[in-house]
């Protein structure tokens, strides 16, 4: 009877790619439930590591657009600031159904890429992206036990606190899958030639300035 | 939103109208809306220099004038005609000026951190004294700093940059104060090229006091306008490898650092083609004069 129930519980599949090029993405989420969310809302939770951030403002103006749902925490971060002195941010993504399939959601998010510090050897930093935590927010439960279990969320799951509304988040993790976005960065070795060339032409410049301020000003 | 953003017709706006007073005359005027400027954006805060120079070599206020050129015998050596100059600085209008806009700062200052508390310090103020912003932008130290953030120089560095700055401010400062609007185009336009932090939104600064300075500038067609070609030839080839950099992730630092030298090089350029190429009539008459 066991072996029933368990092979009833099908595995949910999450799947997170980074679109565009640069510094700023866009962060697809897509999940495959295992089985019917049956009116569930269904979620996506990461952990963003201090490489890369989600612009608070620029979420406030897309939520006001209904176009993504999605809570930030910390709410308030450092828009420029560089790698190493930025912390991780907890990121709870909203999905939508997606039309391709009956229990198929996904949802984007844009992030930003921080400045990291400059390296030697490579041209590149690596940020790696974890693979999100599939949530679901029942407020009916009758999920199967066997597949899910209450979950401990900071957000409440619902605006109506009377409502039973819990989180549950899956029993059986689905399969670890990261994402890296490459950040390009300055090269150590760069360093003396830049400093040198970069003081010996602001040298010249005001050098070239000061003569023409001697030359054509009336000094007293 | 001024102090962080951008408000720029505003203090564009008071700027002038500060400059407009003290050339009319009234020094009271001119205090408030330089007072009002500095609380907007800190950067006005430069023109304290040409402006306390100006109002204590206007005609008519014969205490603290420098002797005539006719005295000018070996007596007056260039260090004591120099210390001539600042010792004598403080007269009635300059004092009036510094404080008539030093209360209306204090009292802005004073009444915004009773509305917004330390946030409005943080933001107005503080952040500007320890800001580190290493991300590429058109300053020639971008590469420099961002490379340097973490290592023992950083500091020394960032005094040797500002060095340049400080010391073609004064002499600016001195050769040119007899003209308020040129010598605040010039300081404005100094301090944006040679600063740490450039970003486009800095060249309305100067740009606003353009219009005042063009009639006293005596430059060809031709040549003004191979200029501004230049200048924004200079931003476009910086402009390429920056979007390069952003939006396809292109490492793409080295050609951005070179960029941002030759726009230093361009401005520079630039900024001497017009210090060359100014005559207010004065000048005129003392080249015939001497002829």
């Amino acid at each position: 009877v066991t072996l029933d129930v368990q092979a009833a519980c099908r595995d949910t599949t999450v799947t997170q790619e980074l679109l565009k090029e640069g510094f700023h993405r866009d962060l697809l989420v897509k999940v495959e439930l295992g089985e019917d969310a049956g009116g569930c809302a269904v979620a996506a939770q990461m952990r963003l590591p201090p490489g890369i951030y989600v612009d608070p403002y620029e979420l406030a103006t897309l939520q006001q657009h209904n176009l993504t749902k999605a809570v930030l925490f910390p709410d308030v971060i450092d828009l420029e600031a560089p790698e190493y002195m930025a912390r991780d941010l907890l990121l709870l993504l909203f999905l939508q159904q997606d039309a391709r399939c009956p229990r198929c959601f996904r949802a984007t998010v844009p992030v930003h890429a921080r400045y990291h510090r400059p390296a030697e050897g490579t041209e590149e930093a690596l940020v790696v992206l974890e693979s999100p935590e599939v949530l679901l927010c029942c407020c009916h439960s009758h999920l199967s036990a066997e597949c899910w279990e209450p979950a401990e969320v900071d957000t409440p799951c619902s605006s109506d606190t009377t409502s039973p509304c819990q989180w549950h988040s899956t029993k059986h993790k689905p399969a670890y899958e990261e994402s890296v976005l490459r950040v390009p960065v300055g090269l150590r070795e760069h360093s003396s030639l830049v400093c040198a060339l970069t003081l010996l032409t602001t040298g010249l410049c005001s050098g070239l300035i000061l003569a023409a301020a001697c030359k054509y000003g009336h000094f007293l | 939103v001024s102090s962080r953003g951008n408000a720029e017709a505003l203090v564009a706006l008071l700027v002038l109208a500060a400059l407009y007073w003290v050339e009319a005359g009234s020094v009271g005027k001119a205090a408030v809306c330089y007072g009002l400027a500095v609380h907007m954006k800190i950067y006005p805060l430069t023109y304290a220099l040409p402006i306390a120079l100006r109002l204590r070599a206007r005609p008519g206020r014969g205490e603290g004038a420098l002797p005539a050129r006719g005295d000018r015998t070996a007596k007056f050596t260039f260090v004591a005609r120099l210390w001539h100059l600042f010792v004598k600085v403080l007269n009635r209008d300059v004092l009036l000026f510094g404080t008539v806009a030093g209360s209306v700062l204090a009292a802005l200052t004073v009444a915004f951190y009773h509305l917004y508390g330390w946030e409005f310090l943080e933001h107005a103020y503080l952040y500007h004294l320890t800001r580190r912003d290493i991300r590429h932008n058109f300053s020639p130290y971008f590469y420099m700093l961002y490379l340097t953030a973490e290592n023992k120089w950083s500091f020394a560095l960032g005094l040797a940059a500002f060095l340049p700055q400080l010391l073609l401010l004064l002499v600016v400062s001195i050769a040119f104060y007899r003209d308020l609007a040129f010598s605040c185009f010039l300081h404005t336009a100094i301090f944006v090229t040679f600063n740490k932090v450039c970003t486009s939104q800095y060249f309305v600064w100067y740009l606003c006091l353009l219009p005042l300075v063009m009639p006293s500038i005596k430059m060809s067609w031709h040549r003004a306008l191979l200029l501004l070609f230049l200048w924004f030839i200079g931003q476009g080839l910086w402009l390429t490898p920056a979007y390069f950099l952003e939006f396809k992730g292109y490492n793409t630092f080295l050609f951005i650092w070179l960029a941002g030298l030759l726009f230093l090089l361009i401005n520079s350029l630039i900024i001497v083609q017009i210090i060359s190429h100014y005559q207010k009539e004065a000048q005129v008459a003392k080249k015939l004069k001497h002829q």
